[in-house]
């Protein structure tokens, strides 16, 4: 049984993790109908920036709110930039954009930060090797339960952003239909800028944390999380915050469990399989995940 | 402007014209430039092959699909497995690869058609991301060799052709590697033509533009769906052939056998122009040109590049391909081959033969039209 | 595909013999050619040491030579190189996480080769090199090396990537340019026969994890339960077969195999709990760059939760730089990892005059901050420069054969090998130029690396 809950903490831990960039992913497609592929490499990049506000001697939580005003900076600002002018004309544009985004942050990461003498990503929480909770014999360490607490507190935000408040009704008309909405007088520009801007927020927050579980950073810091975020973004369904959440901890779960109790067969080498094998066949009967709206089709 | 009908001297001038340069310029690049711009063509093939393969699942039948890195890795495998364990000639291993590809692309392509939109994309991705994990998968090592992958798959004789002499060394092996990916792509061109401009190919339009009219107008959306991934994936996989033959190795780190393959497929289809024949041709070469130049940047360490990029920890190669990514974005949205033609309209103008009427009937039409005028 | 001359083969007929000892158990003591060695005592004073005429004519009776019969141009592989010599390379500078690793090593790299330039180490010819990018992806590297070719290169050497090595060994092999001492560890590299104008630098695989377990076994003569934690990918998988292979020979068992995927920056979280709930005596952690600390913090982590539970921690020498292990903090502490190259960040090292005059050198040209990193590419670079400097000075001068043929009869030692270690090649019987290494000890508050036991020169033939 200990082993067990081992895996199902283990796999909270992650699926936090995944979960709480795909809320990003979530909002930006809610927003605008579009997959952001450089989410990621966003994070990335402001996770960087945290980093280097605190090397400047800025207070860590200080740092940590900078950085996330620059990814709501950096969010809005691409999509006012870049995003926008592509999207009126082509759909496939803006995956290139987005593609393109995702390439040159990369790289821009590499080439100001590459070379620095690496250092400790502090983290948000205590992250001391003794810092856990044992709970039926197995660890689970705070760091980690507090980031599912953000994930978590962050969830019930956006639900309540998208269904108490007029901007997230201006979020989901301006999805659906851009031009009545502009008709009705929803300033659209705005609700489009700052859906990215907000996803962009979110991810600096889930790159800092996540930052500090690993120790250390590098450019390639977001890219495995990305593709699980967007699986846990598809499984839940795109347009539904909870089902986000939901499926990055079900996700974090499950291919743990698999690793651990088949270590012959699946084993963590198998692990990221066994997830989306999972997306594979839930898709088949629901192919609008499992939370997510099914749009109806007219001729 | 100049406007000219279709199937007057004038048109059929211009096109000869246009297949000689063509022609032309085919014959040209194996015999008159270094070698390792043949071998940039010869990569750059490739790459077209594949793109074109995934054009004619995204561009023409509106099913977006972001795994076919796995098709280009699945007949990079099959080929290197054929001739090293098997003893197979390489030329063979072409068909088996198609065939294999085949079959598992009509069985991907099942969730497609309840699938649509961005969760088809993440689906494929996820294909894409699932191929390199079976081939390192432990179960899988006998076959695959796991994560050290195959090498020296090699043509051990390469032909001795009458006019362009023994194939041997860096030339022979570059202008071979052309030559051969040269047929490829003319193959796959043909076939994409041959489907694009059939009753078939017209469907699969239909499906793009509305499925459900496509349906009610009487196409059978399931088969033309499935069919249409399983040749693409055929095609692809074809690809994946060329590049194992061409560097003898494959691993299930390579990058083209990497989800990273798939998105370098659809950045050649939609900045070469998704949805026109053309458009992944001059998109492929577009791209190995940029990425070959702006790889460069990195062992230039003076001039411009230096001047600008001096603080830099690593080579800005792929920063400056993002940016001219955008801009070419911003400067032709529907692809190159789009802008070409936005352009070209303002200097020619082709009219169409009205349809159904036989050419005889309509010149003599067009005589009178005129005389009336 | 067999280019020796048969005449060779003859000679060295016996050296086969050693070679299987070489890989296997307990080579060196068979060695049949027992070629003088250097005269020179293994000293690390300055660069300039590393001429020594004396090295290249004892062996000449009989010395290894490689066939130029089959090449392309057999004249152009005999031609002499007049002027200047290019060297060319391919390495990952630009697109992903390969690249932030490896980028350094180009600057090592080409700056040694301006320090020779400067100091005239090969007299009047000037050293050119050319590096091009190939991103770390095998189907770009045989377009960059078909432009150092065009570009009129004479020689490659450190080319990075066990597949991107194996994507141009047959085009080089059949032109007939040496492909000098590839920047991977892979056993390929060692296929002298096959593949004789290929050779490799890095100390294999094999030899590596075959030390570790001399040691495990010493440590726990009785037997040992051992953890195995690897990277998911080439390097991961040929260290851990290695592993696996020898461990019944030093009494050891491998309770649990856990893996990590090279692209995935999550901490092994579960991997190491799950070796720490088979409470193994000590553990062989394979990881990639970023992932030494991210895995150290977790083994810490591990220990905190499984009181009593401390195991010896084998880590392999990619992670043997204290800038990596800084970053772990006072989880390195105690880890055992090996080195042929110095501590360039040891201040005792660092006095030392050759290795004060490798840092000046950086640091003059605006690199101080990378000397750890660039010290591969620059000891890769000034191995290539000794096997052209004895090349030069071989009675045929220098062509691209008998470069090839002074790598495979080669014993010198470089400005930042550890003392006591040859960089040598000796024909078909030594294959590999690095099989000497030490097992140290890393202490997380000095920051520095103690010796354990003597230095292993036992895979040496």
């Amino acid at each position: 049984m200990e082993r067990f809950f081992q895996y199902v903490f283990d796999g909270l831990s992650f699926g936090a993790i995944y979960a709480l960039l795909a809320l990003g992913l979530v909002v930006v497609y809610r927003g605008t109908g579009h997959l952001n592929f450089a989410q990621g490499e966003m994070a990335m990049f402001c996770t960087f920036l945290t980093w280097q506000y605190d090397a400047w001697g800025v207070p860590f939580v200080i740092a940590v709110l900078l950085g996330m005003i620059s990814g709501f900076v950096m969010g809005a600002g691409t999509e006012v930039s870049l995003i926008r002018n592509v999207a009126k004309k082509s759909e496939a544009g803006v995956f290139v954009v987005s593609i393109a985004l995702f390439l040159g942050l990369n790289s821009l990461a590499a080439m100001l930060w590459g070379n620095l003498p690496p250092e400790q990503m502090p983290s948000l929480f205590p992250d001391e090797p003794g810092d856990f909770a044992r709970i039926f014999g197995a660890v689970w360490r705070y760091e980690y339960m507090g980031i599912l607490l953000v994930a978590l507190i962050l969830m019930g935000l956006l639900f309540l952003l998208f269904s108490r408040t007029k901007f997230g009704l201006a979020m989901r008309s301006v999805a659906s239909n851009p031009e009545s909405a502009r008709l009705v007088g929803i300033p659209t520009g705005v609700v489009l800028a700052s859906s990215w801007g907000i996803a962009g927020a979110m991810g600096a927050l889930a790159g800092t944390m996540f930052g500090a579980t690993t120790g250390e950073l590098t450019a390639g810091l977001m890219f495995t999380i990305f593709i699980y975020a967007s699986a846990a973004a598809t499984l839940g369904g795109f347009d539904s915050p909870g089902g986000a959440v939901i499926a990055g901890l079900a996700i974090g779960v499950g291919e743990q469990l698999a690793a651990g109790y088949a270590p012959g067969w699946i084993g963590q080498e198998l692990r990221l399989g066994v997830a989306l094998v999972i997306i594979f066949v839930v898709l088949l009967f629901k192919p609008s995940g499992l939370f997510g709206s099914v749009k109806v089709q007219r001729v | 402007m100049w406007k000219i009908k279709e199937g007057s001297p004038q048109h059929w001038a211009l096109r000869l014209v246009g297949v000689a340069v063509i022609f032309i310029a085919v014959i040209w690049v194996p015999t008159q430039m270094s070698t390792s711009r043949v071998g940039q063509f010869s990569d750059a093939f490739v790459l077209i092959v594949a793109a074109m393969s995934l054009n004619l699942v995204l561009g023409f039948t509106g099913m977006i699909s972001i795994g076919h890195s796995a098709f280009f890795g699945l007949g990079g495998y099959t080929a290197a497995i054929l001739i090293k364990d098997h003893g197979w000639s390489p030329g063979y291993t072409f068909y088996a690869a198609a065939a294999v590809a085949f079959v598992a692309g009509c069985v991907i392509a099942l969730p497609a058609l309840r699938i649509k939109g961005i969760y088809l994309a993440l689906v494929t991705l996820a294909v894409a991301v699932l191929f390199p994990v079976l081939v390192k998968w432990k179960k899988l090592v006998w076959l695959t060799d796991g994560a050290k992958g195959i090498d020296s798959v090699r043509y051990d004789d390469l032909p001795v052709w009458p006019i362009i002499g023994e194939l041997k060394g860096r030339d022979g092996r570059a202008v071979f590697a052309y030559w051969l990916a040269f047929v490829v792509l003319v193959i796959t061109y043909l076939v994409c033509r041959g489907i694009v401009k059939s009753r078939f190919g017209r469907s699969l339009v239909a499906i793009r533009d509305n499925e459900t009219a496509a349906a009610v107008m009487g196409v059978n959306v399931t088969a033309a769906k499935v069919l249409v991934f399983g040749i693409s994936a055929s095609l692809c996989a074809t690809a994946g052939v060329l590049s194992t033959l061409r560097t003898g190795v494959i691993t299930p780190e390579g990058q083209y056998v990497t989800l990273l393959g798939s998105i370098v497929f659809l950045l050649i289809m939609v900045v070469g122009g998704a949805g026109t024949l053309w458009g992944p041709i001059v998109g492929g070469l577009v791209y190995v040109w940029l990425d070959n130049t702006t790889r460069g940047f990195g062992s230039e360490s003076d001039g411009f590049i230096g001047f600008l990029f001096g603080w830099a920890d690593q080579s800005p190669a792929t920063l400056i391909l993002g940016v001219a990514l955008v801009l070419i974005m911003f400067l032709a949205p529907y692809g190159l081959v789009g802008l070409f033609k936005r352009l070209w309209v303002k200097a020619v103008v082709v009219i169409p033969r009205p349809a159904g009427t036989p050419v005889a009937v309509q010149m003599a039409a067009e005589t009178v039209a005129g005389d009336l005028r | 595909m067999k280019r020796i001359s048969k005449k060779a083969i003859a000679l060295t007929m016996a050296g086969a013999l050693a070679l299987a000892a070489c890989g296997g158990d307990d080579g060196g003591t068979d060695a049949p050619s027992t070629e003088a060695p250097s005269t020179e005592a293994p000293t690390t004073d300055a660069p300039t040491d590393t001429e020594a005429p004396a090295d290249t004519e004892a062996p000449a009776a009989e010395a290894w030579a490689v066939n130029t019969d089959d090449c392309v141009d057999p004249d152009a592989a005999n031609a002499p190189i007049e002027g200047s010599i290019k060297i060319g390379s391919a390495m990952p500078l630009s697109g992903g996480v390969a690249a932030t690793a490896f980028a350094p090593v180009k600057d090592g790299f080409e700056a040694y080769v301006q320090w020779a330039n400067e100091n005239k180490i090969l007299g009047d010819v000037t050293i050119e090199v050319q590096i091009e990018d190939d991103q770390y992806n095998k189907d770009l590297t045989p377009g960059a090396v078909e432009k150092l070719l065009d570009s009129g290169a004479h020689v490659f050497s450190g080319i990075i990537g066990s597949p991107n090595n194996a994507a141009v060994r047959d085009l080089l092999n059949e032109e007939c340019y040496p492909q000098l001492l590839a920047l991977t560890g892979s056993p390929e590299w060692g296929k002298a026969e096959e593949y004789p104008w290929t050779t490799g630098i890095l100390i294999p695989y094999t030899v590596e994890a075959r030390a570790y377990a001399a040691l495990i076994k010493s440590q726990f003569p009785d037997g040992a339960n051992v953890g195995v934690f690897v990277v998911n990918n080439e390097f991961g998988q040929v260290y851990a077969e290695a592993f696996k292979e020898i461990a019944p020979e030093f009494g050891i068992t491998i309770v649990d195999e856990q893996t990590i995927e090279a692209t995935d920056s999550a901490p092994p979280t579960a991997q190491v709990n799950s070796i720490a709930s088979n409470a193994p005596d000590a553990i062989l952690a394979v990881p990639l760059g970023a992932g030494c600390a991210t895995f150290l913090g977790e083994v810490a982590n591990a220990k905190a939760a499984n009181a009593g539970w401390d195991p010896q921690v084998f880590i392999t020498a990619t992670c043997a730089s204290s800038l990596i292990l800084d970053l772990a903090g006072p989880a390195a502490d105690g880890l055992y990892t090996s080195n042929n190259l110095v501590d360039v960040l040891d201040p005792e090292t660092a006095a030392i005059p050759a290795i004060a005059e490798y840092i000046a050198f950086m640091e003059g040209l605006g690199k101080g901050d990378i000397v750890t990193t660039a010290g591969a590419g620059w000891h890769t670079a000034e191995m290539t420069v000794a096997i052209l400097k004895q090349a030069l000075e071989s009675p045929e001068g220098l062509t691209r054969a008998s470069i090839i043929n002074a790598a495979r009869n080669f014993d010198q030692v470089g400005t930042l090998t550890r003392e006591g270690v040859r960089m040598k090649m000796n024909g078909l019987t030594d294959q590999f130029i690095a099989e000497s290494l030490q097992v140290v000890q890393y202490d997380a508050d000095t920051r520095l690396f103690t010796d354990i036991g003597e230095l292993i020169t036992d895979f040496e033939s």
